[in-house]
């Protein structure tokens, strides 16, 4: 007989409550902090750049290890849907890089990266790395709810794309430490406020640094350097 | 677009809890979306709905989504507050606009009722 109301069905289920308070995001969080722990047994700095397609993420990585190579150590993990043309372009810098393609996901997990952090060691045969570029697939709305393991998350906006971004997309500004303006040689063709788009960015982070520059005239890429440079001696 | 994924996670916690509990049955899920996670509430939702058709143990289920506002620290005076939009555009104490947000930014599964 059934304890509960007596009657005659022998396995008479009880409903019952299940306290659970866990994360779904928990796993992910997990497997980022392995991969810091994992990038500071390295002593490499993890920058993970979020922003839309065309923003020119490779574009700047390209241009930065043109300037950078002699100086510092860098390696790059790309991330994107389908082939491996970023990869190729960073190789051709002479900085070792692997693709990660999502083959369809909208953002970088904290599990991808781990396995591209163990990959880019075998790729380049070497564990020392001053700085790690994350790039994540080109997406200003998913890769921002990711904990990637990084130490650093810039986003980037480009000039064509509007400064009404920020306060469209607020995760990946509350989330970032870096606000990144790209393509500014372009600010005289296109109807682009400066103002307006730092204005939304600081109302949503106001611990954010600001950077502004152009990839094809270099102009602000001084700065951007020493924020890098700064990085590594940290 | 990855609302669909995080579903698919709940859905192999709520397998593994049922077994642990022994019951044949989810009644109500109950769950905390951060209005800063980044999560679409009704996509989520979707996505429960089709995924809780697979099996059943949850072709019945109920999801209940509780909304977690974060709350906002006021970097000028150091007044903390909950606020009403996502978005706060002044401190409340002394109209500072430097605002830092805490909280309101996970997903959590909360409860399980089951039989």
């Amino acid at each position: 007989m059934c304890d509960s109301c007596g009657c005659h069905i022998p396995e008479h289920a009880t409903p019952q409550t299940v306290d659970v308070h866990e994360s779904l995001l928990a796993a992910n969080t997990k497997q980022a902090k392995e991969n810091r722990r994992h990038l500071d047994e390295m002593g490499a700095i993890a920058i993970n750049l979020i922003s839309s397609p065309g923003s020119g993420k490779t574009t700047l990585l390209e241009h930065t290890i043109q300037h950078l190579r002699d100086e510092i150590t860098i390696g790059v993990i790309e991330g994107d849907i389908e082939t491996e043309r970023d990869a190729d372009r960073i190789k051709k810098q002479g900085a070792p890089a692997i693709q990660i393609t999502t083959g369809g996901a909208c953002h970088l997990d904290a599990r991808l990266v781990h396995k591209g952090l163990h990959q880019l060691q075998h790729e380049a045969s070497t564990s020392k790395f001053d700085i790690i570029f994350i790039e994540n697939v080109g997406n200003l709305v998913c890769p921002a709810t990711f904990d990637l393991g990084e130490h650093e998350r810039i986003v980037l906006i480009s000039v064509p794309e509007g400064s009404d971004k920020p306060a469209k997309y607020p995760k990946a500004f509350t989330s970032s430490q870096i606000f990144l303006i790209t393509k500014t040689d372009l600010l005289q063709y296109f109807d682009f406020s400066t103002e307006e788009a730092k204005t939304e960015a600081m109302k949503l982070n106001p611990a954010l640094r600001i950077l502004e520059l152009s990839s094809t005239t270099e102009k602000g890429f001084e700065e951007w350097l020493s924020y890098l440079r700064q990085l590594v001696k940290r | 677009m990855h609302e669909f994924s995080l579903a698919q996670g709940l859905f192999t916690q709520l397998h593994q809890l049922a077994e642990t509990n022994q019951a044949k049955k989810i009644i109500t899920v109950r769950v905390e979306i951060g209005k800063l996670s980044g999560i679409v509430v009704d996509s989520f939702s979707f996505g429960f709905e089709v995924l809780s058709q697979e099996s059943d143990l949850t072709k019945k289920s109920v999801l209940e989504i509780t909304e977690i506002e974060p709350q906002h620290r006021c970097l000028d005076c150091g007044a903390i507050f909950n606020h009403i939009d996502q978005i706060p555009n002044i401190c409340p104490e002394c109209s500072s606009l430097k605002l830092i947000h805490h909280g309101g930014d996970d997903l959590v599964l909360t409860q399980i009722e089951m039989e």
